[in-house]
């Protein structure tokens, strides 16, 4: 298969934004067209639209040629949204992958994007209700906190997790965001005492354990390896990827604490790309919640199962640990804009690559990275590696 | 059955007559007090949620069984913010993963009679129905301390 580079990002600001789906796709499509060294709309002949719920969210559907028309493209190879709830940027990168690789696309944009700020909560609530079974599940009320909230009750339980390690990956993150000014959390600080007495969302889940309901976009420029040289000198090379589901309804997850489809696809991500979970320093994984970061560590093979608290609270995941986690701020720190979220990822291990962000996250020297969404019930879990040499 | 009150695609609630689903069957069920799903006869798996064909071997000859109505909380949580339209009004309830009996099989569930900081793991409950409101009928458990 031919080689695939992602050569450029863009992305809008990430919050609780006064501007509509396609005013913050226009923002994330202009930063994009800024920064990819000599691109002409032209040459773009494949578009995928990560989104995961504009017809509930924004009342559209049929989006991919509004994004189109919105970022001034004329696609002629492949023209799609793709959508897997929480997953659906990543997936959109997937499948520029695909098309690039077969030969089918020789330069395609992934494009992602979320407006989840409504003038009424529980209305955009609702809309997560519908991302489990909503005629088995969901009816019951439930959504992610919940099912999240008994995935933590579950590993305190069996492994001793506690609260506090849990708190830690929210400071680490909120203060990685810090250093973004895209993030929803920019210039704001988070006290891991604060986080503990904060407002509870579903016990033990309080509200510094829960990413936000957030409006952002995002967008990334995928080219075949001849043609990188021509948008950047440093592109992130992608050399593997890797995607596994094994049930949805909730009664069909063999075990709430250890992520049975994290692990195959992981396994598989290491495999194709030749590499192991030792040789990974950094991670951009799918923090949706406090537990959701220290399962990955385990699922991922950063630490054996049962001690992503305590890899936590040693500071493994953070600059100077075995693995940093989640750089740009995670989803806690940048908020989760559901399909702009893996954009936001990939950029950021760019941004890596090409050692422009700023110090304060910069992992010296990383020369590979991988990035992780899970969606839904944890019931899938698509993983990307990325490298800084072909 | 009367209309449902809501819009069908704001609505929870499965439709659950005949008209709208093959496995209309569970919900009469429902009615007469019965927890019920399907199982194949032809290599005896038993499906959660209710089936018309069978998963494992991809055949339809699929009978309709009782599960325990009695279970264990394997684990839960509570709605404290963020509740879904139509659920507002339904702060600090309690869901969990109730294991029915010895069947193997653990759904979720809304969990009624019982604060959240009262509940532990392990703790009994009992199945339950309830009518929706606007004729449909749903199930819950109920805690049996």
């Amino acid at each position: 298969m031919r080689k695939v580079a992602l050569v450029a990002g863009g992305l809008s600001t990430w919050g609780i934004r006064p501007a509509t789906w396609g005013e913050l796709l226009q923002e994330a499509g202009q930063e994009l067209f800024a920064n990819a060294r000599n691109l002409d709309a032209k040459d773009v002949d494949s578009l995928f639209v990560g989104a995961a719920q504009p017809e509930r969210l924004a009342f559209q559907s049929h989006v991919a040629p509004m994004a189109a028309e919105l970022l001034g493209v004329r696609p002629s190879r492949f023209v799609r949204r793709v959508e897997l709830a929480c997953a659906s940027g990543q997936t959109a990168i997937q499948d520029a992958y695909v098309a690039i690789a077969s030969g089918l696309s020789d330069v395609a944009l992934a494009v992602g994007v979320e407006k989840m700020n409504l003038p009424s909560m529980a209305e955009a609530t609702t809309s997560m209700a519908n991302v489990l079974d909503r005629a088995w599940d969901g009816v019951h009320g439930g959504t992610a906190p919940p099912f999240f909230a008994m995935v933590a009750q579950r590993h305190m339980m069996e492994y001793g997790t506690t609260a506090e390690q849990m708190a830690t990956v929210s400071v680490k993150n909120h203060r990685f965001a810090n250093s973004n000014p895209k993030a929803q959390f920019y210039a704001k600080t988070f006290a891991k005492e604060k986080l503990l007495t904060g407002p509870m969302v579903s016990p033990p889940l309080r509200i510094g354990d829960c990413s936000s309901m957030t409006d952002g976009a995002g967008a990334v420029l995928l080219v075949g390896e001849e043609l990188a040289s021509k948008y950047t000198d440093t592109p992130a090379w992608v050399a593997a990827t890797s995607q596994y589901t094994d049930f949805h309804n909730l009664a069909n997850m063999a075990s709430l604490t250890e992520w049975t489809g994290l692990r195959r696809a992981a396994q598989d991500l290491y495999a194709r790309g030749r590499t192991d979970a030792a040789h990974i320093p950094l991670a951009e994984v799918h923090d949706c919640f406090t537990i959701s970061e220290i399962v990955e560590y385990e699922d991922l093979g950063f630490c054996p199962k049962g001690a992503g608290g305590k890899f936590a609270a040693e500071g493994q995941s953070d600059l100077g640990g075995s693995v940093v986690v989640n750089p740009r701020g995670g989803l806690l720190g940048c908020g989760h804009p559901l399909g702009a979220t893996g954009i936001g990822q990939a950029v950021e291990v760019l941004g890596q690559f090409q050692s422009t962000v700023p110090a304060a996250r910069l992992v010296k020297g990383a020369s590979q990275a991988l990035t992780h969404n899970l969606s839904g019930s944890a019931n899938v879990h698509t993983l990307t590696l990325y490298r800084r040499e072909s | 059955m009367s209309a449902p009150s809501k819009p069908y695609l704001l609505d929870f609630y499965p439709l659950e007559d005949e008209k709208q689903t093959r496995i209309a069957p569970f919900f009469a069920h429902l009615r007469a007090g019965r927890l019920t799903t399907t199982k194949c006869e032809a290599d005896s798996s038993v499906h959660w949620p209710p089936r018309v064909t069978c998963p494992l071997c991809h055949g339809n000859r699929l009978v309709w069984v009782d599960l325990p109505k009695e279970g264990k909380l394997y684990a839960f949580s509570a709605l404290v913010l963020g509740l879904p339209m139509g659920m507002e009004g339904d702060a600090g309830a309690v869901v969990g993963m109730v294991e029915l009996g010895n069947s193997g099989v653990r759904i979720f569930s809304r969990i009624r009679g019982r604060k959240y900081e009262d509940l532990r793991v392990g703790d009994p409950v009992e199945f339950e129905t309830y009518d929706t409101g606007d004729g449909r009928v749903f199930y819950r458990f109920v805690s049996k301390l």
